[in-house]
């Protein structure tokens, strides 16, 4: 596989050594040591990077503010947060600030390595899929699951087209990019029909997290979602909050 | 801590504490308004004038106490917490590291250079492990007052010596940036009673952070002294980005980082000044700082007794 790699780490054992293992996996690799320069890089020099792998604890801006510009400046890139925090806090807070997806440290190389090549075959994907999106062709309002192959899934609802390959939201006339997470947890909410989702049931089945925090990190979230499928996100008709339980989302507004 | 978070952190902490204080505030003037009313309503009848005007005192007292104490519970906690991140970063980096090569060791075929080199970096690595292991197993052992030191006669030259060259080691210094000299009496020797371990630590310590807070070319005077017949003072002088003037005191505090925006790009504990000021008043001596400010370099002073033989 070969890509771009930009590897955002200011300790220099581990940005050696991931270079130097990035690099025989066959990927261009290039090591920033703060991340202002990884923004001058991606935002000024636009940079032709496939992916951005992002430590927290930096000096100077932390990984959480590099990521909250990156997605202010509409700089999409596959972003893999790496860090010391593996906390739920810090990991929901990750999520939140755009990551794609994060690894805590101590991580296994091999697992590392995989995640990569996922976040690096999903962009493959996004290009190679044919633009399905003719604005008119409004569906009626269910899951298509291309045969059990949920990633090719296109899901249309009440003029608004959400396409999980790509990770594109088109909504009045609008195309939004989603990150990962956002949706994952939108694509969750949709498959479980109009019932009911607790906040515990997002974070085991979204974000893979199973510890007992009582955290509001997911109401951030939904606030962003939002603010893509509603007409008036402080009166919100299709992600509705379930009082002191969760949320539940509905395709049709009745 | 990192500048966004921490100042993130920190409006979170103000907010905490201006909440605290403005509740406390408002409390003790209620309490004060009702025991002037009480005043004005009794001021004939002696006993419950007497008793009442003592018990909103003890009102009023409590309140202003309570807030004390809320107050400089927020800000411990906002201490440890950072000194917990900073810590588990410190532990995790290197394992990281450490982990990173051996399994790159374990899948890929190197040559004997590469082998090599990442053994060094490992061992490199396994070494900070160990630094910042034995950084908080002193803090705890300094605050334990029964533990024994092992105090022998040392000489001061070759104690700074040793501290001076690990430092340049450690840090891959340039041979110009640490510059030492002794007093002039440099054919005395001077010598102090302690423990030689625990000293070295300390000098070490002080070193590390005059080249970690000195962030571009660190410029490092190292200086021993003799004010008179009964002390000796080591002067650790750096270029580095100094201290606020209102700071000087607070950076002694277990846990306590400086939080100006250059400062905090440093990553540290918060142990180490902690650390130095509680082993040299072990050994009966004081340690002291001095910076004209921001950007002005600090020096730190270390006096301990010197012993007579």
């Amino acid at each position: 596989m070969s890509g771009r790699i930009l590897l955002v780490e200011d300790e220099e054992h581990l940005a050696r050594g991931l270079k130097f293992n990035l690099e025989a996996e066959g990927y261009a690799t290039s090591v920033a040591g703060d991340g202002e320069t990884a923004l001058e890089l991606l935002l000024k020099q636009k940079e032709p990077f496939d992916l951005l792998v992002l430590d927290i604890m930096l000096p100077g801006k932390d990984g959480f503010a590099v990521a909250t510009e990156l997605r202010k400046a509409n700089q999409f890139i596959p972003l893999l947060m790496l860090t010391a925090r593996g906390r739920p806090d810090d990991v929901l807070k990750g999520f939140a600030a755009g990551a794609d997806d994060y690894l805590p440290k101590p991580f296994n190389l091999q697992i590392l390595l995989a995640r990569i090549q996922s976040l690096l075959r999903r962009r493959d994907w996004a290009r190679t899929l044919p633009d399905e999106s003719s604005h008119d062709a409004v569906q009626p309002a269910s899951v298509k699951s291309n045969d059990g192959s949920l990633e090719f899934e296109v899901f249309t609802f009440a003029g608004r087209q959400v396409n999980f390959a790509t990770l594109e939201l088109r909504a009045n006339g609008k195309i939004y990019r989603l990150t990962l997470m956002e949706a994952e947890l939108l694509r969750h909410l949709i498959h479980s029909g109009g019932k009911v989702v607790s906040r515990k049931q997002i974070l085991e089945q979204v974000w893979n997290l199973h510890e007992d925090t009582d955290t509001r990190a997911i109401d951030n979230f939904i606030v962003r979602l939002r603010k893509y499928i509603e007409d008036d996100p402080s009166r919100p008709k299709h992600l509705l909050t379930v009082r002191g339980i969760g949320y539940r989302f509905l395709a049709n507004i009745r | 801590m990192l500048p966004s978070e921490s100042s993130m952190r920190i409006t979170s902490r103000k907010k905490t504490i201006a909440f605290a204080v403005t509740l406390g505030v408002l409390v003790a003037a209620v309490a004060l308004v009702l025991n002037v009313s009480w005043i004005v309503l009794n001021w004939r009848e002696v006993v419950p004038l007497f008793l009442g005007v003592l018990f909103f005192l003890f009102i009023i007292i409590g309140v202003i106490l309570n807030t004390i104490f809320l107050v400089r519970e927020v800000r411990r906690n906002e201490q440890q917490d950072s000194f917990l991140n900073a810590v588990t970063h410190e532990l995790k980096t290197p394992i990281t590291s450490i982990r990173l090569y051996l399994e790159t060791l374990q899948q890929r075929d190197l040559d004997d250079n590469q082998r090599r080199e990442f053994y060094q970096v490992m061992l490199e690595d396994s070494q900070r492990l160990m630094g910042t292991v034995e950084q908080v197993l002193r803090a705890a052992r300094v605050t334990q007052k029964n533990v024994p030191l092992s105090k022998t006669d040392i000489d001061v030259g070759p104690l700074v010596q040793d501290a001076v060259d690990l430092a340049r080691v450690r840090h891959h210094l340039a041979p110009d940036a640490v510059r030492w000299e002794l007093d002039g009496l440099k054919a005395e020797r001077l010598s102090v009673e302690g423990d030689r371990e625990e000293l070295s630590a300390v000098l070490s310590n002080v070193l590390d952070n005059a080249v970690k807070y000195s962030p571009r070319h660190p410029h490092i005077k190292v200086e021993v002294v003799t004010p008179d017949l009964e002390t000796v003072q080591i002067k650790v002088q750096d270029n580095g980005i100094g201290i606020p003037a209102g700071e000087l005191k607070r950076v002694f505090k277990r846990f306590y980082r400086v939080l100006t925006p250059s400062a905090a790009q440093v990553k540290g504990s918060g142990l180490g000044l902690f650390i130095v000021r509680a082993v040299i008043q072990r050994h009966g001596g004081k340690t002291w700082v001095e910076s004209e400010g921001n950007g002005k370099g600090t020096t730190v002073t270390i006096e301990l007794p010197r012993y007579q033989s």
